[in-house]
């Protein structure tokens, strides 16, 4: 599985959209539902999946697919 | 006659004082506390706090949970001072305003929070003396700031300690959202917290775990985790950040949790969507770290389907229900009484009564009032009765239910009560924003927003530009404010909102977006 894809498993867990139907511009709580609460979940994940340490002030400025894919990236 | 937290907190120390009272994480090592290295650092507290001359004071806490918060906080209302403990993540307009509003004379600052210090002591005339929440110097030069080492080293010039605090003065002051936009700082005494503490039937061994992984500004939290666990002797662990609550209740092995339903919701979702061929002992032992047995939830109500649920999962789930005003909780399940869908029994110091449907109570929990708002206070406290703003009922077998409200408050999966009108406010200073209603929806907030038709014909914006320009003075909005009081949700309306006869909007029929009928 790609890391891309991996990630989008994860994202996956949270919502009703499938991996596969996941565009980067949708946004996580705007499009996916995300509860405030399920996004903090979601980076403890991020980090526990991929074992890096995320800052959390960035990454609570993180609003779509595609912005937490770079910041993963990035890592 | 009363109780006094200070009585509830000694007894500990005595009978618990080699159990660890409280652990916490330091750059991923557990760092741990004793009942009776705790209480010395209270003592130390309240005694540097009477030396440098604020007895009688308020006081303020800015932080997220940590030791240092919670031994100042005790150090505060064990003495003879008010605690006045505020959310962290607002804005620092909002800070400084509560600050002022509380009339705090000194404040316990986190070292994560540092970047409020000089705003702080800028606009805060009452201000007298900052503590930084850190035993080490604190690296900032200004004579009114010092660390906690400081005080407590402070406390030497002093040889006695300080006077037993009356029950009925008041010990802390919580704010609370307000209905008028303005929020409300609810004075609660000695005896309304102790007696809550000690009303709540629940008892467990000494040296259970319990993770807390509320915000510890909330009464609900402060309340019952902290010093209803500290009541019994239960080793209290600090959950360093939301994103790692899973990760850390492996860590810890609570046998006991605290949780808003929005957790509940979270942690739903994870064991949901795991491969069904794993056990779920297995997958309870990953998620919850193996030892979990019972959850509180409380703050809003939780839907029971997850109390089934989580019951497969070998986790008892008990719904409470509190508000600030009675030091919070006012009825409660419990392992050996409870009903799934029900708020629990009330709590053997509430007397509870009806009137058209709302929920009136009255107690040695209910607070004194609010502090500096007679005219709020009144309207809320009638003849001793504290009318909640909830509708209710109770069953025949004594289990009370909640089914509906009659105060304008959104309440949030996570606890968080949002009075609408004071996000509002702040929307409507855009230009383009000519009518703003804030509702609660899936979770989040939604900003339904009528355009100022002036700035949309001056600019001659289309609907795509409208939504754009909006989403992004909702985006810039967001940027500055906790997540609970963030707008995820934007409705462009293409009809004003239905206003009634004294022209106010009808907020009951802000989701109907059709023309007006011609005058």
């Amino acid at each position: 599985m790609t890391k891309e894809m991996q990630f989008k498993t994860i994202v996956a867990q949270y919502c009703k959209v499938k991996p596969e139907d996941m565009a980067n511009d949708m946004r996580f709580r705007e499009d996916l539902g995300f509860s405030s609460l399920d996004f903090m979940s979601f980076l403890g994940e991020l980090e526990d999946t991929f074992d890096i340490e995320l800052e959390e002030e960035d990454a609570l400025k993180v609003l779509t697919v595609g912005q937490a894919l770079e910041l993963l990236e990035r890592l | 006659m009363g109780i006094l937290i200070r009585d509830i907190l000694e007894e500990s120390a005595k009978k618990f004082a080699d159990i660890k009272a409280v652990k916490w994480l330091e750059k991923k090592e557990i760092h741990e506390r004793s009942y009776s290295e705790l209480m010395e650092n209270v003592i130390a507290v309240r005694k540097g706090l009477q030396a440098e001359g604020f007895n009688g004071k308020h006081i303020s806490l800015i932080g997220t949970s940590s030791v240092e918060w919670i031994e100042s906080y005790l150090g505060i209302i064990t003495g003879n001072t008010v605690a006045v403990p505020l959310d962290a993540g607002l804005p620092e307009e909002d800070l400084v305003d509560l600050v002022n509003r509380s009339d705090s004379e000194a404040l316990f600052l986190s070292p994560k929070n540092q970047a409020l210090l000089d705003g702080i002591l800028a606009n805060c005339p009452k201000i007298r003396k900052v503590w930084m929440l850190q035993e080490e110097s604190t690296g900032v030069s200004s004579e009114k700031t010092a660390s906690l080492a400081a005080l407590k080293a402070a406390a030497g010039k002093c040889d006695s300690d300080t006077s037993i605090p009356s029950p009925d003065g008041v010990a802390t002051i919580i704010f609370t959202s307000g209905t008028t936009g303005k929020s409300k700082g609810v004075m609660l005494t000695q005896n309304n917290l102790a007696t809550n503490v000690v009303s709540v039937d629940y008892t467990t061994d000494p040296g259970s775990i319990l993770l807390s992984v509320l915000p510890i500004h909330h009464a609900f939290c402060l309340v019952m985790d902290w010093l209803k666990g500290f009541s019994l002797g239960t080793t209290i662990c600090i959950n360093d950040s939301l994103l790692h609550m899973v990760k850390n209740m492996g860590i810890f092995k609570p046998e006991v949790m605290l949780m808003v339903p929005m957790m509940i919701e979270t942690i739903y979702k994870r064991l949901a969507s795991a491969d069904a061929a794993i056990p779920k002992k297995v997958l309870a032992d990953n998620v919850f770290g193996g030892n979990l047995k019972i959850i509180f939830t409380g703050g809003a109500h939780l839907d029971p389907f997850y109390i089934g649920e989580f019951a497969e999962y070998g986790v008892e789930v008990l719904e409470g229900y509190g508000m600030s005003e009675c030091s919070p909780v006012i009825s409660s399940n419990t392992p050996e009484t409870h009903k799934a869908g029900s708020i629990g029994k009330p709590l053997p110091n509430a007397e509870i009564k009806f009137e058209n449907g709302e929920i009136l109570v009255k107690g040695s929990s209910v607070m004194k009032g609010y502090y500096q708002m007679p005219e709020e206070t009144a309207e809320t406290l009638k003849d001793g009765w504290l009318h909640t703003g909830d509708k209710g009922y109770m069953d025949e077998d004594g289990f009370m239910f909640i089914n509906g409200r009659v105060k304008n408050l959104i309440i949030l999966s996570n606890g968080e009560n949002i009075s609408p009108e004071e996000i509002e406010n702040k929307l409507a200073l855009d230009a383009l924003v000519g009518e703003v209603i804030v509702t609660g929806e899936d979770n989040g907030l939604t900003a339904r927003i009528y355009p100022d038709q002036d700035v949309v014909a001056a600019k001659e914006l289309g609907e795509d530009a409208i939504k754009t320009a909006l989403q992004a003075f909702l985006d810039n909005y967001n940027k500055n404010q906790p997540t609970y009081r963030q707008i995820t949700g934007l409705v462009v309306r293409k009809n004003p909102f239905i206003r009634s006869s004294t022209k106010k909007i009808k907020r009951q029929e802000a989701l109907i977006d059709e023309p007006l009928p011609m005058a």
